[in-house]
């Protein structure tokens, strides 16, 4: 019997499947209606994937949780007014759980688009899923804010419709250089050591072609196997090199062994900036060899991004405001991806409210000549030919410094800094 | 009528099925969950061939639809070459690849055999993640330009879709001439007792090492069309773990070395999947209640929805395959 049972259930929910799919394609048209009653339109439906599941679930729900929070404060304000209709519009998000898999996010943004009937959409988290979305809306003339991606590579595919929040990896460095550029014109000699990964080595040929280009010179440019915890030969060469700022990095694990042997090292160096580890708090661990030790991050809590801080117009509720809505509502500290979900939010709302209307290319054109600041800092992006990729947006640079306990404060750029950047050798004088 | 006739022409109805429902319909939604149903049946088959006929399970199988989605992206993404020639390369590196490491790890059996694919797998996956040319970690990404040979990306889908619709079709037919074959006969000497079959003079390692071969064909095809579908491939998508157990899971939920079975089986996996996924009601725990279901199934019916068939309904005892 219970056999049976097993194996009716199977079969049942076979046919659910089957059937659900013809009642679908009875309720909806082939194409999509671009041609909606404006009169009808009480929501405006934004459609995204979230990973529920599997290993991008933790970033991936803060950055839903960041987009739902968006959502709420727009919807308490009677929603984004839209001038073409005469009326504020309530936003409406519809998610899917892509599974942190490529397998079907293209499916569930077709069923976005031509079911859900969604007027803009969100990416995926991870830059990977973001690529496969962004296949699927570029072809159904869809809006498509990329955030959580942070790849270059998605831009240069000559899409249309697709606009990054997030610093691109090519920059993660830059904004590292120009600090020690502004602050140490007397500093030439930068030492490059990164992890032999992917991402560490986009982010650090990028970064030595933009010293290069401001006129560093690089002593050492050298990578180091994934997982290496001696650093000593490499600190060597370092120190023989002369060189008077360390930056590179890699991953946590050895971004702080790095940290720790440069401290030991007690070279006299301006900058040690590395990525990741510096930017999370378990880096604080390793106690004063965290000191001075400078990183590239997206965005912290402690940013000061609010109108009175930037020169340029400010759209949304500051970053303090968001740090405390963020807290009260989920209690715990808001990271850069929930950052980024409620700011992917707000880039459309302002699209949305400059185009004054819902109309793909109107909106388009609003997020081209977009140039404001929020919360998340400054947003504008390429035209070309790197249409869509963030080109306002600068990473903040955070340096662990003492007052009293250890501390992350924000050093970079001006307009969120929590503090004043101090050299890293300053550990050494007494 | 014939044993494998019977199931050959309800699989086959079944691919048919699901490929001209959304021609008929011209769903882009029906597309899109066919697409997904359609690539499922195919890398059952596929992996069928070898685990069904000849009793290796290779747990790492996901590497072959990993190396023919790398080798199809490449030769678009660089050479620009034509998307079938390259889906054929691609076909025939991979069964090459497969061929080679067969003629070394074909010699472990059980549980050897089924780690020794895992890290083959493995170690791709580590050496395409260190390839520059191959995009590294990050992947290689297509411009929306390598589209527009195809008809602009909207044809493009659907380009994928009829392609993968005959790619299954074709494996389909392959495994059922396999198994009702002289050589499959042979295979199936393999899976009863390797040594038995050897001493009655059948070339064994011959044998697992052109089957292997022909396994490893269809998911590199599959992976062409897949990745060139996505317009992206990165190391994580193409050598998942889990895409590999859930190939083997389809099998098994199907029926071990029927024909019939890894369609059933593949059918069935994504459509509770697909179902729990969309629906209001489940959509935040449809793993939860997805594992249960197939736990339930593999509880109850252990010989697969195919075997079970057989068992419990007499007439089909004879004809179901």
């Amino acid at each position: 019997m219970k056999k049976y049972i097993a194996l009716s259930l199977s079969l049942s929910l076979i046919l659910t499947g089957c059937f659900n799919k013809k009642e679908e394609s009875k309720t909806q048209s082939p194409q999509i209606s671009k041609t909606e009653k404006a009169s009808s339109k009480d929501y405006i439906v934004i459609g995204y994937t979230e990973s529920k599941t599997g290993k991008l679930a933790t970033e991936s729900r803060e950055q839903s949780q960041g987009l739902k929070l968006w959502a709420e404060d727009v919807n308490k304000n009677g929603g984004i007014y839209v001038k073409a209709l005469g009326k504020k519009l309530k936003v409406k998000l519809i998610s899917y759980d892509d599974e942190s898999s490529k397998d079907r996010v293209q499916q569930l943004y077709t069923r976005l688009i031509t079911e859900d009937k969604a007027d803009f959409l969100i990416s995926p988290y991870s830059s990977g899923l973001t690529a496969s979305a962004a296949v699927v809306s570029e072809q159904y003339g869809k809006i498509l804010i990329a955030t959580g991606a942070a790849s270059d590579k998605i831009f240069k595919k000559g899409y249309e419709l697709v606009y990054q929040i997030y610093t691109p990896a090519s920059r993660y460095l830059k904004d590292a250089i120009d600090l020690l550029k502004e602050k140490y014109p007397n500093v030439k000699k930068i030492a490059i050591v990164y992890e032999n990964s992917n991402f560490a080595k986009s982010v650090a040929n990028a970064a030595k072609k933009y010293a290069k280009d401001n006129g560093f010179k690089i002593v050492i440019f050298e990578s180091y196997e994934p997982g290496t915890s001696d650093f000593t030969t490499l600190i060597n060469k370092i120190k023989k090199s002369g060189a008077q700022a360390i930056i590179g990095g890699g991953h946590f694990t050895d971004g702080e062994a790095l940290a720790k042997q440069i401290n030991d090292s007690k070279l006299p160096l301006k900058m040690v900036a590395i990525l990741v580890a510096p930017a999370i708090d378990k880096f604080k661990e390793i106690g004063d060899a965290a000191l001075y030790v400078s990183g590239p991050s997206q965005w912290e809590p402690k940013v000061n991004y609010s109108p009175k801080t930037v020169s340029g117009t400010f759209f949304g509720i500051s970053s303090k405001e968001f740090v405390k809505k963020y807290e009260e509502k989920y209690h715990e500290k808001p990271s850069y991806h929930a950052a980024g979900g409620y700011t992917a939010g707000l880039v459309l709302q302002k699209a949305i409210e400059d185009a004054a209307s819902l109309d793909t290319q109107k909106v388009k054109q609003a997020l081209d000549n977009m140039d404001i600041y929020t919360l998340f800092g400054h947003i504008r992006f390429e035209k070309a030919p790197y249409h869509g990729r963030q080109e306002g947006h600068k990473m903040v640079i955070v340096e662990w410094q003492k007052n009293p306990s250890l501390e992350k404060e924000i050093v970079y750029p001006k307009e969120a800094a929590t503090n004043n950047y101090i050299p890293y050798d300053k550990k050494f004088k007494k | 009528m014939k044993k494998g006739l019977f199931s050959l022409l309800i699989s086959t109805f079944i691919i048919l099925y699901f490929l001209f429902l959304p021609i008929v319909k011209s769903s882009p939604i029906l597309r899109e969950a066919s697409f997904t149903t359609l690539m499922y049946i195919g890398l059952a088959i596929s992996l069928n061939i070898l685990m069904g006929f000849t009793g290796y399970v290779s747990f790492g199988h996901v590497v072959f639809f990993g190396i023919g989605g790398y080798t199809t992206f490449t030769l678009l993404y660089y050479y620009n070459f034509p998307l079938i020639l390259a889906l054929l390369i691609a076909g025939i590196l991979s069964a090459l690849i497969a061929g080679l490491l067969g003629f070394v790890v074909l010699n472990l059996r059980g549980a050897y055999f089924a780690i020794a694919t895992i890290g083959i797998n493995e170690a791709v996956k580590a050496l395409v993640n260190n390839l520059d040319f191959l995009g590294g970690a990050e992947g290689l990404f297509f411009n929306m330009k390598i589209y527009k040979a195809y008809g602009g990306p909207q044809n493009a889908l659907w380009l994928s879709f009829y392609l993968i619709g005959l790619v299954t079709l074709i494996a389909l037919i392959v495994s059922y001439f396999i198994k009702h074959s002289k050589f499959g006969l042979g295979l199936f000497s393999i899976r009863e007792d390797e040594d038995a079959a050897s001493t009655l003079g059948v070339n064994t390692k011959l044998f697992k090492t052109l089957t292997f071969m022909l396994s490893a064909f269809f998911p590199a095809i599959i992976g062409g069309i897949f990745f060139f579908k996505n317009g992206s491939i990165d190391p994580q998508s193409a050598f998942s773990l889990t895409k590999s157990v859930e190939m083997i899971f389809m099998v098994m939920l199907g029926g071990l070395g029927t024909i019939l079975g890894p369609v059933l089986g593949a059918v069935t996996y994504d459509k509770i999947k697909e179902a729990l996924l969309v629906s209001e009601t489940f959509k935040n725990l449809h793993l939860t209640i997805s594992g249960i279901i197939l736990l339930l199934i593999v509880l109850f019916v252990p010989e697969g929805i195919v075997g079970f068939l057989r068992k419990k309904i007499k007439p089909l005892k004879n004809i179901l395959d």
